[in-house]
């Protein structure tokens, strides 16, 4: 909420206020606020399990939250997906989710469907306007492909390419909707250093473009040298938030991720032994083999 | 087929070959019967004695004849993609033997019909089996070849040149296209009491063409012609065109086989219908066949037909407009529910729409469809003062009944095609696909799913009443009997099997299924048995379809003959499970991924 206020109305594109989601039982999102300046690059990280895909499933529409406003602009986004990308939120999946038996160029292609006008009848007919129409929007998935690096692959297979290649093909297919707000479910899961090198720089010449970016990521050397400010999600709530240097050093971070330090997790579990209960402690530090 | 790979070693693999070619050559101068059956000599000079005529040899034989010679020469001339083409001969070679054998020895009562009695040799068949058997061996000995890309440049020629010596090598390939289908179509005759041997004879000239495409196919060269008339596309299209017109003109304009061929364009029109809703947009629909029977019945009742209640009497272009419109509003109808369904759900719901349809056409609910009585007495349709059942002249060729049908269904088959090609290549066509895709992801993409669903339904409803306006004018009478749940049924195999998403695949497809049985008929109860073998045999050995998208074709490729396959699917297989473990690991997500 603090953070929130701290920005003018004016600059913050996307803001979720107080978003709670809860499956049955499970409560995955407590009380989430999220603001993203104007050309900014905000990142979430958080151990396995937080809530950062749940976030983002809230953000764009697929789920409804229980409680709680997501705005872009200042508006109330609709919860229909279809409706939050043509409003101008795009975004990509934690598991590539490309439409695999189509090309790399229909693939881009699709994207553009919201910012196509051609109905049924010029679909039918195929008349003067349409193939205007249609050269237009292949013109500039062309441009998108070069943007994100996968020229002269227009008629590839989607599913051939390989891994880093459907990595960028999903970004490409994403701007192709021309967003405002871009996110980023782990981009760079899977890459090797170069590869995530090309990410980074791919996703400061996004920004550079105008566009806001919020990115997922587990590579939190990846997310401190690329985000302006990182909110960092445990357990379904936003445990700390700042910039990328506050975060680092903030001990709490450093216990979600790590875990306790030995002593004091000997001490809490001989204390209870004492009490007879079972203590559970923070997420463990899996997550630091993906850095 | 795999399994079949270096059975052999390698250094046999020629020998075989060759010895593969003589087996079929010397099988084809035996004799395949030791008797007359008793429903009158079998075709083609069966029980010919051993080289009693060699230069006489017709029919199945003459085939076998030049699957030998071609698997010899193929051996030692430098063929493109050798393997794939002697495997296409041994198998070609292999289905004609087994078919006609086993139809002899069914008919003549146990194997002694192909073997031996009363002092009487015939072991055609036989050796032309292992001959099949051997030939498939020795291509498995042998490293299999890429298939040979030809450049489109016919001759390497450029400028108008290259296009004329397209335009020739196009036609020639059309003109043997044409050929192949007026030999489908008529070999073996009129199936039923008259010719009790239609059934084999047809089967067995399938394995032939099935193994020449088969081989052609090895050399590269029916891509080839597909590339080139991919290039070539305007005049690829009326050249089809005008071959189709061509039809009539030879042997195939018969009264019977344009009844025939025109039956099966209407069945057509509709596959390629019914192909815009599984095809391309994947939604499975079993009770298609309603659209047909929607369309079918409104134009009966404004046929002016006595027995319908209507009974109105309107020109057909605008009765059969009517049919498209009325059976594209039902489409809507039924599509609405794909909202809230998906899969196999869907499934369900289009196959009780398809028994509603049934059961109330069937029990006259509305008076509008005659119930059991059915709608007889349809007229013919009548345009330019002509009646359409009426034959014609032309050219100075006297053209049987029912070929205005056959040229009118051309033209409604060829503007079905166009909406097909013009709405998949367009925005909706793209957006249609994405749901086939990744439904999800099309959303995400603002894809307004909904509406892009019930748009499918409505366009394949539309194209299905079309047809049905057709279909009924033609048969003359408008029963509930013709649109039961059976013919869904195969008009979904005739999409699948040519091939989901592609119009040929579509139109050879109905072709297939709507004229096998009608080539089966002696088989009687048995036809539906060997429909059914052949079916599950082609989906086992070509699951891609017929004539596969392009798309597909590369999903399948690694899944036919390749051997190296196996590993990759593993790998898959063990990507997959990983990434479906990171997923539960990011737990809140799952319950309502699981609802997917």
């Amino acid at each position: 909420m603090s953070a929130a206020a701290r920005h003018s109305a004016a600059d913050t594109v996307l803001e979720a206020n107080g978003v709670t989601m809860i499956f049955g039982g499970l409560t995955a999102l407590n009380e989430v606020s999220l603001s993203l300046d104007e050309g900014r690059i905000v990142g979430l990280i958080g151990p396995n399990g937080a809530g950062k895909t749940t976030l983002f499933n809230c953000l764009t529409g697929l789920y409804t939250p229980t409680r709680g406003s997501v705005r872009l602009r200042g508006r109330e986004l609709p919860h229909d997906p279809a409706k939050v990308t043509s409003s101008g939120v795009a975004r990509t999946f934690q598991n590539i989710r490309l439409f695999p038996n189509m090309t790399v160029l229909e693939n881009v292609l699709v994207g553009r469907h919201i910012r196509m006008k051609q109905g049924p009848i010029a679909s039918l007919f195929h008349g003067p306007r349409f193939h205007r129409g249609e050269r237009d929007a292949r013109q500039r998935s062309r441009e998108l492909l070069e943007f994100v690096g996968l020229s002269n692959l227009d008629d590839e297979v989607a599913r051939n390419l390989p891994y880093g290649d459907q990595r960028r093909l999903e970004i490409a297919r994403a701007l192709a909707t021309e967003p405002d707000v871009l996110l980023l479910d782990e981009p760079t899961a899977g890459m090797n250093p170069q590869e995530t090198e090309a990410a980074r720089q791919l996703i400061f010449r996004i920004r550079d473009t105008g566009i806001s970016v919020v990115v997922i990521e587990h590579d939190t050397k990846f997310i401190f040298s690329l985000c302006d400010t990182v909110s960092v999600l445990v357990q379904g709530e936003v445990l700390v938030e700042g910039s990328p240097e506050t975060v680092r050093d903030d001990p709490r971070v450093i216990e979600a991720y790590l875990g306790k330090p030995r002593e004091e997790v000997e001490a809490s579990l001989t204390e209870a032994a004492a009490t007879g209960q079972v203590v559970e402690h923070g997420a463990n530090g899996g997550e630091e083999k993906d850095a | 087929m795999s399994r079949l790979t270096g059975f052999l070693p390698t250094a046999l693999a020629r020998p075989f070959a060759v010895i593969g070619g003589v087996l079929l050559l010397i099988a084809a101068m035996l004799p395949w019967a030791t008797f007359l059956l008793n429903d009158g000599a079998y075709p083609d000079k069966a029980t010919l004695q051993f080289f009693d005529a060699p230069l006489e040899l017709t029919g199945y034989r003459w085939n076998v004849l030049l699957f030998g010679a071609a698997a010899i020469i193929a051996t030692f001339a430098p063929t493109p993609g050798k393997a794939r083409v002697l495997r296409a001969l041994g198998w070609g070679g292999l289905a004609i033997s087994a078919i006609t054998s086993i139809f002899i020895a069914g008919k003549g009562g146990g194997l002694g019909a192909i073997t031996a009695v009363d002092g009487n040799y015939a072991f055609g068949g036989i050796v032309g089996v292992i001959g099949g058997i051997v030939l498939i061996l020795a291509a498995g000995a042998m490293p299999l070849p890429d298939i040979p890309h030809w450049s489109t440049k016919v001759f390497g020629l450029e400028g108008w040149a290259g296009r004329i010596a397209a335009w020739v090598a196009l036609l020639i390939a059309f003109a043997a296209v044409l050929y192949l289908v007026q030999l489908t179509l008529t070999v073996g005759g009129i199936g039923g009491a008259a010719f009790p041997y239609a059934g084999p004879v047809f089967l067995a000239f399938l394995g032939f063409a099935g193994g020449l495409l088969g081989a052609l196919h090895g050399m590269g060269i029916t891509g080839w012609v597909s590339r080139l008339s991919e290039e070539n596309r305007a005049f690829s299209i009326v050249v089809l065109l005008l071959c189709a017109f061509a039809l009539p003109f030879t042997e195939a304009g018969s009264q019977y086989w344009m009844q025939v061929a025109a039956t099966i364009g209407v069945y057509a029109a509709t596959a390629i219908g019914l192909n815009i809703v599984v095809g391309l947009a994947g939604l499975l629909d079993l009770g298609y066949v309603a659209f047909l029977g929607i369309g079918a019945f409104v134009a009966a009742n404004l046929s002016g037909a006595a027995a319908s209640t209507v009974g109105w009497n309107i020109p057909f272009p605008l009765a059969a407009l009517l049919s498209a419109v009325i059976a594209g509003i039902f489409g809507a109808i039924v599509g609405s529910p794909t909202l809230r369904v998906r899969g196999d759900y869907l499934a369900i719901v289009t196959l009780a729409f398809g028994e509603i349809f049934y059961r109330t056409a069937q029990n006259d609910i509305g008076t509008l469809t005659g119930g059991a009585s059915a709608i007889p007495g349809i007229p013919p349709i009548t345009m330019f003062g002509t009646a359409f059942n009426e034959p014609i002249t032309l050219f100075g060729t006297e053209l049987p009944t029912g070929v205005l049908y056959y040229f009118l269904i051309v033209l409604v088959v060829a503007a079905v095609m166009a909406v097909f090609a013009n709405l998949k290549n367009s925005r909706i066509g793209r957006a249609w696909i994405a749901i086939r895709e990744d439904e999800d992801a099309a959303r995400a993409m603002g894809i307004a799913t909904g509406k892009a669903k019930i748009l499918a339904f409505m366009c394949g409803a539309t194209l299905a009443g079309l047809a049905g306006a057709i279909f009924v004018h033609k048969l003359g009478t408008a029963s509930y009997d013709s649109f039961k749940f059976l013919e869904s049924v195969t008009l979904l195999a005739a999409v699948i099997l040519g091939g989901m998403g592609t119009i040929p695949g579509a139109v050879l497809g109905a072709s297939l299924l709507f004229v096998l049985p009608e080539k089966l008929r002696e088989f009687e109860d048995y036809r539906l048995l060997v429909f059914g073998l052949a079916l599950i045999f082609i989906m086992r050995f070509r699951p891609q379809g017929l004539v596969p998208d392009r798309v597909r074709r590369a999903e399948f490729a690694g899944e036919t003959a390749e051997g190296k396959s196996i590993e990759e699917i593993q790998e898959k297989a063990v990507l997959e499970q990983e990434l479906e473990l990171e997923r539960e690991h990011e737990a809140p997500s799952a319950p309502k991924e699981a609802g997917r």
